[in-house]
């Protein structure tokens, strides 16, 4: 074995050195020393704190590029990401800064934004953005949140502690007392008619559910009975009154007492009508009876509640939309308005009825005659008249895609719309008119509402015809719903007088 | 006159300190001069790579893998007690390329190969063979000095990076085989923290304790005075200064490059 030269020697040390060099530098994978590649967003914060260059910027957790520079551009921090090619980000995606772990290392997040969002171009900006979680911006809420606990709880202590607070407390709580025993008072007094009132309600509730399948005058004879027995509890009542203070005024004795002949029958009526009516309750007949002793009543009663429920979240989701628009038609120069109602028991499932006000929906012939050089001309005039016309359909909707079918103008058709915006933008195509003779007539229809209750509306119509009828229109709507027209209504002043 | 004496006395060895800085840096100044003229005697250069390089590797190894080891150790029992323990590999890589595998390997160099060079040119100076160079018109600064520092300067960075290397293989060994860090995270850790900026400036700090260990130990080795005992001494005082140099540019190196 040959001994290694000097120069060997070094070489291997070098390039072993080299190599590990290497291998690390390809594991470690970052040449931050070079230009990354990709293009470059500008997000603007208003502040960036704890956020440094090189930090990563991340779509659902996985790393898409790098904070590539931070800069202060008229008060605001300006980041420029530098995004890996091929990553796509959408226009209205947003940035937000958000913070790892326990060291509170700072990076950016983007969200995934609307799909129907273009993607954003190199160098373009990102506006939809939220600030890093301030710590000491939320300490100093937090501490201002506490400072009016304390001073609502000191203001309590002012009015409810000391001599004068208590005293307060106590008249509270004496009227509160009085109050109390007055509605007891209130509803002993009244009891019969309440319980008038609970027979009249269970038997409103019967009629209401079982509509005919209960002899109401059954229930009549029933409450006739009940009204004459605590008639009879009342005269009882005034005699057994009576007695009690003439007893109690010494008047007579229990033998005389005994002996009175009115009185004995007053009495044993009373006990009579007494006996009666709590065997009647006891065997479940009468109505008060049969709402103690019968479950079925107070099932009754539930159904009839679910029953009522059941209508008014029904109600809830019923929508009603009121809506009026105006359409000018460039080619022919006239205007064509359109008052809708649209009822939507369901979200995805409305009813529409439309008045058609068409400037030129009727042909009117006349002939004229007359004389042109001696010969007899007949002449045919066509007019256009104002003709009202009236649309019914039923839509259908699911997800961003809406159908319709029915009369369009006072013929049959169909519609197809497309949804999108959150229902701010559409388009329909409308097909209607068939007939053997002409194309159909193809409607297409833009809407777009800016803001709410009042929409944009511009087209295409009747673009297939081929009597030149074709016609690119603009126009305008309002629309209200059910809640809005309520709204608008109560809020209307009204004359005094 | 008594007044003069005393700030004489006081002010010497500042003055001391200064001319010998001013002359480490004229040597390493005619050194650097003396690369660029032929001839070029990479003969010598190859043969102080050798002995500076290549033969400290052993050395150096031993270092960085107890050193690695070490620190996985240490970090690992200061990480769990807030349950960072994946944070060892990280720890590890980032303190072995940027301190640990530098400075260390910087001071094993300076023990073995600085104190090699300042007895070597010492023994020359008071055998009286540098003169013999001069008079065979062979410029001594650039047959003895400049190999030496060239070799220092090119072969400290390779030796770091064998350092750097060995010491995170040290401490996947300790981390992730004896304390049972899951490996996976380990290094998935340290590539997510680990930079290449840092290893380079490791190395670009290795480039300079070279050149400082290498020139600082010449210029003892090239001054020596009074025999064998001077030989001696400067060996010791070489290996001193170099040590103190590396640490307090180690300092100034940090705060400029990170």
């Amino acid at each position: 074995m040959t001994k290694l030269t000097v120069e060997a020697k070094v070489g291997v040390f070098v390039v072993m050195g080299i190599v590990i060099l290497g291998y690390m530098a390809m594991k470690v994978g970052k040449l931050s020393l070079m230009r990354e590649k990709g293009y470059d967003v500008e997000v603007f914060f208003d502040s960036v704190s704890g956020l440094a260059p090189d930090v990563p910027v991340e779509i659902a957790g996985v790393e898409v590029g790098r904070v590539r520079d931070i800069s202060l551009v008229d008060g605001m921090a300006r980041v420029v990401l530098r995004i890996k090619p091929g990553v796509k980000i959408k226009k209205d995606a947003k940035a937000v800064i958000r913070t790892r772990g326990i060291l509170g290392d700072k990076y950016i997040t983007l969200g995934k934004g609307s799909p129907s969002a273009p993607d954003i171009k190199p160098g373009q900006r990102l506006w939809r953005t939220e600030p890093a979680m301030d710590l000491d911006a939320l300490m100093g809420t937090l501490q201002d949140v506490a400072a009016d606990i304390k001073s609502l709880s000191s203001s309590l202590t002012g009015v409810l502690g000391g001599a004068e607070g208590k005293a307060t407390l106590k008249a509270i709580f004496n009227n509160f007392k009085e109050m109390v025993q007055t509605l007891n008072n209130t509803v002993q007094k009244n009891r019969d008619n309440i319980d008038v009132i609970v027979a009249n309600l269970t038997d409103f509730s019967k009629t209401l559910k079982e509509l005919g399948g209960v002899n109401v005058k059954d229930i009549q004879k029933i409450i006739e009975n009940l009204s004459q027995a605590s008639d009879r509890l009342g005269t009882v009542m005034e005699g057994m009154n009576r007695i009690v203070s003439r007893v109690n005024a010494g008047k007579g004795n229990i033998g005389r007492l005994l002996n009175e002949e009115e009185a004995i029958d007053n009495l044993n009526a009373a006990l009579a009508s007494l006996r009666e009516i709590s065997e009647k309750i006891n065997q479940g007949q009468g109505t008060i009876g049969k709402l103690v002793n019968e479950e079925e009543t107070a099932e009754k009663i539930n159904t009839a509640l679910t029953g009522i429920n059941d209508y008014l979240q029904k109600q809830e989701t019923f929508r009603t939309y009121v809506d009026y628009r105006g359409e000018y038609l460039f080619e022919h120069e006239w205007a064509k308005s359109y008052f809708t109602l649209r009822i939507q028991p369901k979200e995805d499932k409305y009813y529409l009825f439309q008045v058609v006000d068409d400037p030129a929906g009727k042909e009117k012939v006349t002939r004229i005659r007359r004389e042109v050089d001696g010969q007899i001309v007949e002449e045919e005039r066509v007019e256009l008249e104002d003709e009202l016309k009236f649309s019914a359909q039923i839509a259908k909707r699911y997800y961003n895609l809406g159908l319709r079918g029915g009369f369009f103008e006072s013929t049959g058709g169909v519609a197809i719309d497309y949804y999108l915006l959150d229902d701010r933008l559409t388009f329909s195509l409308e097909a209607f008119d068939f007939d053997w003779e002409d194309n159909p007539h193809l409607k297409f229809i833009a809407n777009f509402s800016p803001i709410h209750h009042i929409y944009l509306t511009a087209g295409y119509d009747d673009f297939i015809n081929d009597e030149g009828q074709e016609s690119f229109f603009l126009g305008a709507g309002i629309q209200f719903a059910d809640e809005d027209i309520k709204t608008l209504i109560t809020n209307v002043p009204i004359p005094t007088h | 006159m008594a007044m003069m004496n005393f700030f004489e006395y006081a002010g010497r060895p500042f003055v001391g300190i200064l001319e010998e800085f001013g002359r480490v840096m004229l040597l390493f100044l005619s050194a650097a001069v003396w690369a660029f003229r032929p001839p070029f005697r990479l003969r010598q250069v190859f043969k102080q790579m050798e002995a500076v390089g290549v033969n400290s590797l052993p050395v150096v190894l031993i270092t960085a893998v107890s050193s690695g080891m070490v620190l996985a150790l240490q970090s690992y029992y200061g990480f769990r007690m807030f349950g960072g323990e994946s944070l060892v590999g990280a720890t590890v890589a980032l303190s072995m390329t940027r301190e640990i595998g530098p400075v260390f390997t910087a001071l094993m160099v300076t023990g073995r190969a600085g104190s090699a060079m300042a007895a070597e040119i010492g023994t020359m100076r008071v055998k009286e063979q540098i003169d013999a160079l001069y008079a065979m018109s062979v410029n001594p600064v650039q047959f003895l000095v400049m190999p030496r520092v060239l070799a220092g300067m090119v072969t400290l960075p390779v030796l770091t990076v064998v350092s750097d290397f060995i010491g995170i293989v040290g401490g996947y060994f300790v981390g992730g085989q004896l304390l049972g860090i899951n490996s996976g995270v380990f290094m998935a850790r340290i590539y997510e923290m680990l930079d290449l900026n840092d290893i380079f400036n490791g190395l670009i700090k290795a480039v300079c304790f070279g050149l400082i260990l290498s020139v600082v130990s010449c210029y003892k080795g090239f001054y020596t005075t009074g025999g064998a005992e001077g030989v001696g001494r400067a060996a010791t005082q070489a290996v001193v200064i170099s040590t103190v140099s590396i640490f307090i540019s180690d300092f100034f190196l940090t705060a400029v490059m990170f």
